[in-house]
Order: structure tokens, then C-alpha cells, then sequence
């Protein structure tokens, strides 16, 4: 009998990011906080600064907390097939692809990147909060332990693939962990220290990567990232070789002005772009679906099977809900949107809820989960602040609001295209 | 930092007691952690609070902090240099960063706060 896929986190302790000694040794009073498990930096000199930089020069993030699974062997492809959304099976070695991974019945699990090394070698990169869920999940679908299609509930993949976790520090060579190098200069700073050809890396185009080595560091080099720079790249090292690095990365490239960045800047960065974020964007409260979020094209409906395919066929025909960009008035002296606060149309009437903001120069770009029918680019749009303590409540500002409620706009903005490059 | 002559309190709350006028602000250990104040949230002049009551928000783009009222009294003075000039709490947050000033109706108004020393000791053991 088969089971359905569910998943409860064990709490542990929070442990330090793998270059945690670096970051103390930066900056030994840079703000840290917990993030899904890692004590991680905010910020190294201030979020506004670090986004900056990245929009203007070049960032280095520490993504070293992301998770990196290797699934390899002939059962690889067809699995990966069959668990993902986005299409495994015509990915070349050098490719790689976003997809969703979602349960049997359509919830999304996660959103990760998927890494074509070889035929029969794929990497997959996780979002941190979900690395144990996903191995948990995908260790159940290796011994068919889970319901794979509602309509068929005996039915397994049969398939078994090798998956390891490339983080862990005795597996050797094979070993991966994340470091994003991303910005308008990244790509000259990576020519100043890759061996190879740098004609290779100035030809790299987006989802692409190389083997290569930066300073004899054995490194895979992808023109992926997390930022929304049209130049930007996530170096996959092992984790032996993260501190040097991070280090020779730094030391070498300052007068370029490459600076280190927390995960503030990472997250305003992010957010600037339209790019979505697990438990806000997709999935979370709001249960955010991929078509919502602005990725129907990641979802291959045209594939005969994969895990949640019913439950999607549904959804993209349904559109009621979507995710949106805007902005509103930000900088000094303005109250900043926050999660859950209410987005009014142009007559007051609550059209959806923020999912995140940020505070970029002197506006907020804020992502909300908004009713398709009044997302209009160009659109002016009222932000309503919910009560930011009980002694706000008392005074009556509301707690929540629901679709339709009229307001009175706290902040007046607009709507902006889904997505920006930079 | 941590200035010697003022209270503080474990919500990284500082006090400047002057006969029964009471100045108060946020450290410069709760500053640094809420990075770049761009919005302060004042109490009313005239508005009586209790110890350990909210009397005013300082919020980041991160986060949003609670200022919880250091002593009894009723608030005489806000400043409303803030409104406009949220950073003066990061550039100078023992001096032009003040919140706001109290009457101070409580009998014993430094109980239970901490002075500098007590205060650094207090950071270090965090």
C-alpha cells in the first residue's frame, strides 16, 4: 500500500554556514541570522550598498547553506523525468533548466535548478528551507513508498537512480557547494582568474556552464543566479576549496568593486528582479501555484507523466489569482510594506496581499499575490499597512483583509512588468 | 558602543535621567541589528505609558523593533527630527537619535535598568 508523500521537519540546531569563519573574520560584528537551519550574514556594509554593487559592479554571495544532490546512473534521466515539471529528457551535458518538483497531488515541493553533466549525470540545486523534505521525498520515490498519480495509487516508478548529497565533505572530488558571483563585471573578473580559455566564459550563455578551474580550484562554472544581472555566475566548488575561494575571489577583485553580500541584499536583489522565493512567491500562504507565479512555461503539460500532472492540467486553466511586481514611494520616513499587507485598486478595494518587499533607492518593489483580472501593467495600485502591533490594532488599524474590503491607501504606486533585467 | 552615565535595559533601550525628565532612544547594539532605519513610529505628547509598554517603532526594511517604554511617565517631548531623518538613529543614536522625553512618575525610575558596565557585560554574555 502506498503511502502519501508527508514530511515533518526535525528541529536542529542552527550551525554556521560553511564560510562562516570567513565572514566572522570580514567582518566580526556583521549582523548574522538563522536561515533555514545556517547562521548566515544580513549584511557585510549595508544591504542598499551590497545591492548596489551588484547592479553596478559585482556581488559575492555565500550560497553554500543551498542544497546540491547528485542523481546519476541509467535510471537517472528517465526519474528525473518523471519528478520534475520542466523537460529532463532532450537536456544536453552543459544545460541546465529550472523546474518544479511537486507531490501527487500538485502541492509544489520545490522550485530547483537541474544541471546536465552527463547522460546519465544530473545536479540538482535546492532551496535550503527544503533540502530534508526533498531527500525525504525523493529517498520514498526511490523505494516507491509514495503515491505518484491519485487516479492510479498502486503506481511506482520502478526507477533507481543513484542520489547523493554533494555537500557532504567525505565524498570527495565529486563534492559541490554554491558560491553566486553575480553582476555587470563578474564575467571580467572571472577572465582575470579562470585557467582556461576565457573565450569560453564570455561565449557562456544563460543556463549554460563549464568545467573549469579558477587558480588550479576545480570549479563548475553556470551562468545561472538568484539576482536578476544579465551577467552573473554560480561557481559549484568543492567544499574544501569554498574558503579559498571565497577568499582569493575577494582578495583579488576589490579594486573591480567586488564586494561580499548578505542575505538582505540577496533577498531586495531578488525581489527587484520578480524572482519568487519558496513559501512566498510559490507554494506558502498564499499556495502559490507555478502557472501563478509566472512559470506556466517550466510546467510541461505536453509530457506524458510526471508527479502532479492532473493537478496542473487544472491549474493552468484556472487564473483567477497571479503574482505581481510594484512599487510604491520608499527612503527615508516611509513606513516599509511588509508581508501580508493589503494591495487596493485605484477605487480602494483590496485585489490581493504582498508576498515580499523591498526597499530599493527610494521606492519599495514589492511582490504581491493579486487578482489577475486588475493586474495591468501601469495600473496605480494602493498599499493599506496592517497593524504593525496590538497597540496599532487598538487604535484600529485592521489585522487582515479580505478581497473586495475598501480601504483607504496608505502608499499609492503602480504595477510593473512581472519581471527586470539588470 | 555602550556610553557610560545612561541606563539601559535588555530590549536595548537607553535612558538619560535628569531630575524627573527621562530621554530615551535605542542603543547602538539594536541599531546595528536593524541596519538602515528608513521609518520611526512616535508615541503622542501627552500620552501616559507604563514601564515595558510600546511607546514608539523603529523599522528597517528588515525589520520592525518595538520601543518599549524604560520607565513610568508621560511623554513631554517627541523628536520629530526622526520623521524626516530616520538615520540620525543609525549616525548618532545616544545623541541626535533620541526618541523621545518622559515626565517620569514612577518613584524609582532606574530599578531594574542596567548602567554601562552591567550593560556591556550584558552584550558580551549574548
Amino acid at each position: 500500500m502506498k503511502k502519501d508523500f508527508t514530511f515533518e521537519a526535525l528541529a536542529r540546531q542552527p550551525v554556521g554556514s560553511l564560510l562562516y569563519q570567513e565572514h566572522i573574520k570580514r567582518a566580526a560584528s556583521c549582523p548574522m541570522a538563522e536561515f533555514a537551519g545556517y547562521i548566515m550574514p544580513l549584511w557585510f556594509s549595508s544591504i542598499s550598498q551590497e545591492h548596489k554593487a551588484v547592479r553596478e559592479a559585482a556581488g559575492l554571495f555565500d550560497c553554500t547553506h543551498m542544497g546540491v544532490l547528485g542523481v546519476s546512473g541509467p535510471d537517472a534521466r528517465p526519474f528525473l523525468e518523471a519528478v520534475v515539471t520542466n523537460r529532463v529528457s532532450d537536456m544536453e551535458p552543459g544545460q541546465a533548466r529550472y523546474s518544479f518538483i511537486l507531490d501527487a497531488c500538485g502541492s509544489v515541493l520545490d522550485d530547483v535548478i537541474i544541471y546536465c553533466r552527463g547522460p546519465e549525470e544530473f545536479v540538482i540545486v535546492v532551496n535550503a528551507a527544503n533540502e530534508g523534505k526533498l531527500e525525504a521525498y525523493l529517498a520514498g520515490l526511490l523505494q516507491d513508498m509514495w503515491v505518484i498519480d491519485p487516479a492510479e495509487p498502486e503506481l511506482g516508478l520502478g526507477l533507481r537512480p543513484k542520489i547523493k548529497d554533494l555537500r557532504d565533505p567525505t565524498i570527495g572530488p565529486e563534492g559541490m557547494v554554491d558560491i553566486a558571483l553575480q553582476g555587470p563585471r563578474s564575467l571580467e573578473i572571472l577572465e582575470k582568474l579562470v585557467d582556461c580559455n576565457s573565450l569560453f566564459l564570455a561565449q557562456l550563455r544563460p543556463f549554460r556552464f563549464i568545467d573549469c578551474s579558477i587558480q588550479k580550484i576545480p570549479c563548475m562554472v553556470a551562468r545561472t543566479g538568484y539576482t536578476g544581472a544579465k551577467m552573473g555566475f554560480e561557481l559549484f566548488v568543492q567544499p574544501a576549496s569554498a574558503s579559498a575561494l571565497w577568499n582569493l575571489l575577494l582578495e583579488r577583485c576589490t579594486a573591480i568593486g567586488l564586494v561580499p553580500c548578505g542575505l538582505g541584499a540577496r533577498d531586495s536583489l531578488r525581489i527587484e528582479a520578480g524572482l519568487p522565493l519558496y513559501g512566498h512567491e510559490l507554494a506558502g500562504p498564499f499556495r502559490v501555484n507555478p502557472f501563478e507565479a509566472g512559470y506556466g512555461w517550466a510546467v510541461r503539460l505536453d509530457k506524458p507523466f510526471f508527479i502532479g500532472k492532473a493537478a496542473m492540467s487544472a491549474a493552468a486553466t484556472k487564473a483567477d489569482m497571479q503574482v505581481a511586481r510594484l512599487r510604491v514611494p520608499g527612503g527615508k520616513g516611509i513606513r516599509p510594506v511588509r508581508f501580508n499587507d493589503a494591495v487596493l485598486d485605484s477605487s480602494g478595494h483590496c485585489i490581493g496581499w504582498i508576498s515580499s518587499c523591498a526597499s530599493v533607492g527610494q521606492d519599495q518593489i514589492g511582490l504581491a499575490y493579486v487578482r489577475s483580472a486588475q493586474c495591468r501593467v501601469g495600473a496605480a495600485i494602493g498599499v493599506y499597512y496592517l497593524a504593525r502591533g496590538q497597540a496599532q490594532g487598538r487604535q484600529g488599524r485592521l489585522q487582515t483583509v479580505e478581497i473586495g474590503q475598501q480601504l483607504q491607501p496608505d502608499l499609492e504606486g503602480m504595477i510593473l512588468p512581472r519581471f527586470a533585467k539588470f | 558602543m555602550v556610553i557610560p552615565g545612561l541606563l539601559y535595559t535588555k530590549d536595548h533601550e537607553w535612558v538619560r535621567l535628569d531630575g524627573s525628565i527621562a530621554t530615551i532612544g535605542i542603543t547602538d547594539h539594536a541599531q546595528k541589528m536593524l541596519g538602515e532605519v528608513t521609518f520611526v513610529e512616535l508615541p503622542a505628547v501627552g500620552a501616559s505609558f507604563k514601564k515595558g509598554q510600546a511607546i514608539s517603532v523603529v523599522e528597517s526594511s528588515k525589520a520592525a523593533s518595538d520601543v518599549y517604554a524604560p520607565v513610568e511617565g508621560r511623554v513631554i517631548e517627541i523628536n520629530d527630527q526622526l520623521l524626516s531623518r530616520p538615520e540620525l538613529i543609525n549616525q548618532s543614536c545616544y545623541e541626535d537619535g533620541w526618541i523621545c522625553k518622559m515626565e517620569v512618575t514612577d518613584p524609582s525610575p532606574g530599578s531594574g535598568l542596567m548602567d554601562a558596565r552591567q550593560y556591556a557585560k550584558f552584550l558580551k554574555e549574548q
